[in-house]
């Protein structure tokens, strides 16, 4: 008989293997699928019940994101609250249950939502009792009255679509970093769906997610490249206003000719047919997409907690022809880029051909406070040497002397920049404007740019000069 | 036989105390009266001492496994309902039970050392069996979530079956043993398979199919089940004929067709198991609610108190396991499921050492219906099998599912006394180790 005992014992040890076998595959194997089916409401209900970390912006006290409790038959949830409004709307993004959620709300949503590795004693404890785990904050290092100047700015321009981003170029800091149209995060339940028709397309972040040509601010790049293969700002050149190649004729803006002038002075004025010359005759493609690369072009910045799509110039290097070299040179044909890389492009030569790494999280800190990580400054890319950055500092403070852009000036302050009229058929051309100042040791970087806003000079430089005046002025009181 | 075990015991209580400190100290700081889990751990442990003295050969092993499975049932019935807003308060009832059923153990291991004489009383205990069922048919009965298993006995009401399986194993130990030689002869054979002489088998037919007969129409799946298999797997042990399971497995074919063809709730059942995505907020809501939740646990859990176990409609009673598996995750989950197997190891071994052999066929038969009913219920939840409403034993809600557990464990303690002392006999005889 004892046999047949044991015998039906294996079966008994075969049924609870068995089960052990069915819960692996739903904890282990099925997991994530079962996690993602629609009818599992077990996220959505953890997500709303445990409060999220805050967001703040760069002075570490105005508060751009918030949990509030609210108390419903079910036990207490938490809403998202944006005491901030618009102007922070495309940074910090919204958080929904129903739609999920964009900006820092999802690029730092592991320590915002307590998820993240735990960093403190305490936190270590919580994690394997099974504790509450409140969110961290995150500290942005947007200046929130530069962040409301630059959305009124852009949001009164001409279209009043566009982006404006400033940069701290000593150590690549966002101090602003606005899109135009924008959103009010708040109650995004219910206004997501006629955001999201709104031809205007306010949920996309334009600094960062769009991609236009940039025109003739990208001929900072070209002159960049210029100068290391060995053009001198002074060596002289002669415009009759076309630059003929085979199947291509580069045109000067509006068909102008300035006869015999300076490298500089083909910078200050923008001449297109001098710079598809140089580009073509003395760069070379692959040395041009090098500075391009070098600048920060076909990176999407992945360690940047925000989507930023790679600034591109189409094709590579090796299929152009001379007529693709030329249109490069002067930002068009398949050159096209956004407001936030193209602050860095200026933010670089500002600071000496050194590109900082962008940041927009200053530091993490624990809901008691504690600073859990803060990330140093670090450069990105020796990007150009000393002196060929100086040089081009000084020529582009010549766009703003010689170039009668008066408005552009600051009383007591060098200012430095160049222009972009970017054509865009069938609208009007975009327009752009890159700056930075003081010139001898810059503390700030912008990109304006206006979609088819027109000229550089008339949409985008007064809006990056509001701005840039605002820090100055700021910093000095 | 295992005659200490008081390291283990340690650790069982341990092993509460913490679950139960998580809960009070981590999560919130409600705490239900801390006088509750003192009683618990006292009793268990006065349980402990009680039964070494008595019954000194018997296998103690059987208590911290006890502990350790009430005092995980009692974290997650407190976790799931105290100060749980729309949940009523169901740990001090749960503790109040292990206690009467701590009390029940006690006082079987002191008048029931002799169990022999149950045996005496075997058709008594069939009878009993199926009045206990048919009580629910009285009057008296009343229906639960479309299941008619209650009987209500003025200040409580429980659950017959839970006592009748009992009294059911003991007849079928007490009866087998008696007719195991002519039932295991066979007269004759049939296609190469040997077919037994029938005439013996009508007591065990006649229980078997009326215990049956009054579950199927009271609705109960799990007990049901149980029933059918529970004299299949002890008329294989007692008789070793392979022909008996097949006839089972032939019975229980037509059986599920039948029974599928006549109850609608059946029909539902099985439904909701093959596709329970077809009526997600309905018929599969339940069994839905607990996939979702086991998985959301992962490897190693989101941690006592973290997880949303809630959402399981009867979590407390049929879906604790679910609740286990949520916030303790796939390993907590599997070291609860080996400490069910510990215990099914145990009775099994007390069977293998047992001096006769109706004593052999109530250990095992006991044992069997623990292991049958563990696998039914953790196999339903984990969506294995078609679920079937059935206790988690020691470790679900509910006052008649451990006081029989109790009982179920007293006996097999009793059994322990006497192999126990059988070895001890043999080893003195033959001097060896």
């Amino acid at each position: 008989m004892n046999a047949h005992v044991r015998r039906t014992f294996y079966l008994f040890v075969a049924g609870f293997v068995a089960l052990v076998g069915m819960l692996a595959y739903w904890q282990v194997y099925a997991r994530e699928s079962l996690a993602n089916n629609p009818e599992n409401g077990l996220q959505t209900q953890r997500a709303i019940q445990t409060p999220r970390g805050l967001i703040l912006a760069g002075d570490g006290e105005t508060v751009l994101a918030r949990s509030a409790k609210r108390q419903t038959p079910g036990g207490a949830v938490y809403d998202r609250v944006y005491p901030q409004g618009e102007a922070f709307a495309n940074v910090v993004g919204y958080w929904s249950t129903k739609y999920g959620a964009t900006g820092i709300e999802i690029g730092e949503n592991s320590n915002l939502s307590g998820t993240a590795e735990p960093a403190t004693l305490d936190g270590l404890i919580n994690q394997m009792t099974g504790g509450p785990k409140p969110g961290n904050n995150v500290v942005l290092t947007l200046d929130p009255e530069l962040q409301r100047v630059a959305q009124e700015a852009i949001a009164s321009s001409a279209t009043g679509r566009g982006a404006v981003v400033a940069v701290d170029p000593r150590n690549g800091e966002i101090l602003a970093m606005v899109s135009s149209p924008s959103f009010d995060p708040n109650n995004i339940d219910q206004t997501f769906p006629e955001l999201a028709r709104d031809p205007d397309s306010p949920l996309i972040n334009r600094a960062i997610q769009s991609l236009y040509p940039p025109g003739s601010t990208f001929k900072v790049i070209t002159a960049s490249a210029a100068l290391e293969a060995g053009v001198s700002p002074s060596e002289h050149f002669v415009d009759d206003g076309t630059y003929e190649l085979p199947g291509y004729t580069v045109h000067n803006f509006q068909g102008r000719e300035y006869g015999r002038v300076t490298f500089t002075q083909a910078l200050v004025f923008s001449i297109n047919a001098i710079f598809a010359r140089i580009a073509v005759e003395r760069i070379g493609a692959e040395d041009l997409a090098q500075m391009a690369f070098d600048f920060g072009f076909d990176d999407s910045y992945d360690d940047f907690p925000l989507p930023v799509s790679a600034s591109t110039l189409g094709a590579p290097p090796s299929e152009w022809t001379p007529g693709t070299t030329a249109q490069s040179a002067f930002g068009q044909g398949q050159v096209s880029s956004n407001a936030f890389e193209m602050a860095l492009v200026a933010a670089t030569i500002a600071n000496d051909g050194e590109m900082m790494e962008p940041r927009i999280v200053r530091e993490i800190r624990s809901p008691d406070g504690i600073i859990l990580d803060k990330p140093t400054p670090s450069v990105r890319h020796d990007t150009l040497d000393a002196g060929a950055a100086r040089t081009l500092n000084e020529m582009m403070q010549k766009v703003v002397t010689e170039g009668e852009l008066t408005v552009a000036e600051i009383p007591g302050i060098e200012v430095a920049g160049k222009t972009g009229t970017a054509e865009a058929p069938p609208g009007a051309p975009h327009s752009w404007w890159i700056t930075f100042a003081p010139a001898d040791d810059p503390t700030i970087a912008v990109c304006a740019m206006v979609e088819n806003g027109g000229r550089g000079d008339q949409a985008a430089l007064p809006i990056a000069d509001t701005v840039m005046e605002a820090y100055l002025k700021g910093r000095a009181g | 036989m295992t005659q200490r075990a008081t390291s283990p015991m340690i650790l069982a209580l341990l092993i509460t105390t913490l679950g139960f400190a998580t809960l009070i100290f981590a999560q919130e700081p409600k705490s239900p009266p801390l006088i509750y889990g003192a009683y618990y751990a006292g009793t268990l442990f006065v349980l402990y001492l009680g039964v070494r003295l008595i019954l000194p050969h018997s296998d103690v092993l059987l208590l911290p496994i006890v502990t350790l499975l009430t005092g995980i049932g009692l974290v997650m019935i407190y976790r799931l309902t105290y100060d749980v807003q729309g949940a009523e308060n169901l740990a001090t009832t749960q503790a109040v039970w292990i206690l009467v059923g701590s009390g029940t153990m006690f006082f079987m291991v002191v008048f029931f050392r002799n169990y022999h004489r149950l045996f005496d009383y075997k058709y008594l205990f069939a009878l009993i069996a199926v009045i206990l069922i048919g009580l629910t048919f009285t009057p008296l009965g009343y229906e639960v979530n479309g299941a008619r298993l209650w009987v209500d006995l003025g200040p409580v009401g429980f659950q017959p079956s839970e006592f009748a399986r009992i009294a059911l194993v003991i007849f079928y130990a007490g009866y087998l043993a008696d007719k195991r030689d002519v039932l295991a002869a066979t007269s004759r054979s049939f296609l190469g398979i040997q077919i037994p002489a029938l005439k013996y088998f009508g007591p065990v037919a006649l229980v078997w199919a009326a215990s049956l007969g009054l579950l199927v129409f009271e609705k109960d799946l799990g007990s049901s089940l149980l029933f059918f298999a529970l004299p299949l797997l002890m008329i294989y042990a007692a008789t070793g004929r392979i022909a008996y399971v097949l006839l089972g497995a032939l019975l229980f074919s037509i059986g599920s067709f039948v029974t599928y063809q006549l109850f609608e709730h059946v029909q539902l059942r099985v439904q909701s198991w093959l596709d329970p995505w077809q009526d997600p907020d309905g018929a599969g809501f339940q069994i839905l609610q607990s996939i979702f939740n086991i998985a959301d646990g992962g490897l190693t859990g989101t941690g006592l108190g973290a997880g949303f176990a809630q959402t399981i409609p009867e979590v407390e009673t049929d879906f604790i396991f679910s609740a286990i598996a949520s916030e303790l995750g796939l390993l907590g989950a599997t070291a609860v499921l080996l400490a069910f197997l510990a215990f099914v190891y145990r009775g099994i071994k007390i069977s293998l050492l047992a001096e006769d052999e109706a004593s052999k066929l109530l250990a095992y038969g006991l044992t069997a219906m623990f292991a049958i009913q563990t696998l039914v219920i953790v196999g339903g939840v984990t969506k294995a099998i078609p679920l079937t409403g059935i206790t988690l034993p020691f470790v679900s809600y509910g006052g008649s599912s451990v006081v029989g557990n109790f009982i179920l464990t007293a006996l097999l303690l009793v059994i322990s006394e006497q192999a126990g002392r059988r070895e001890e006999e043999e080893i003195l005889y033959e001097g060896g180790p």
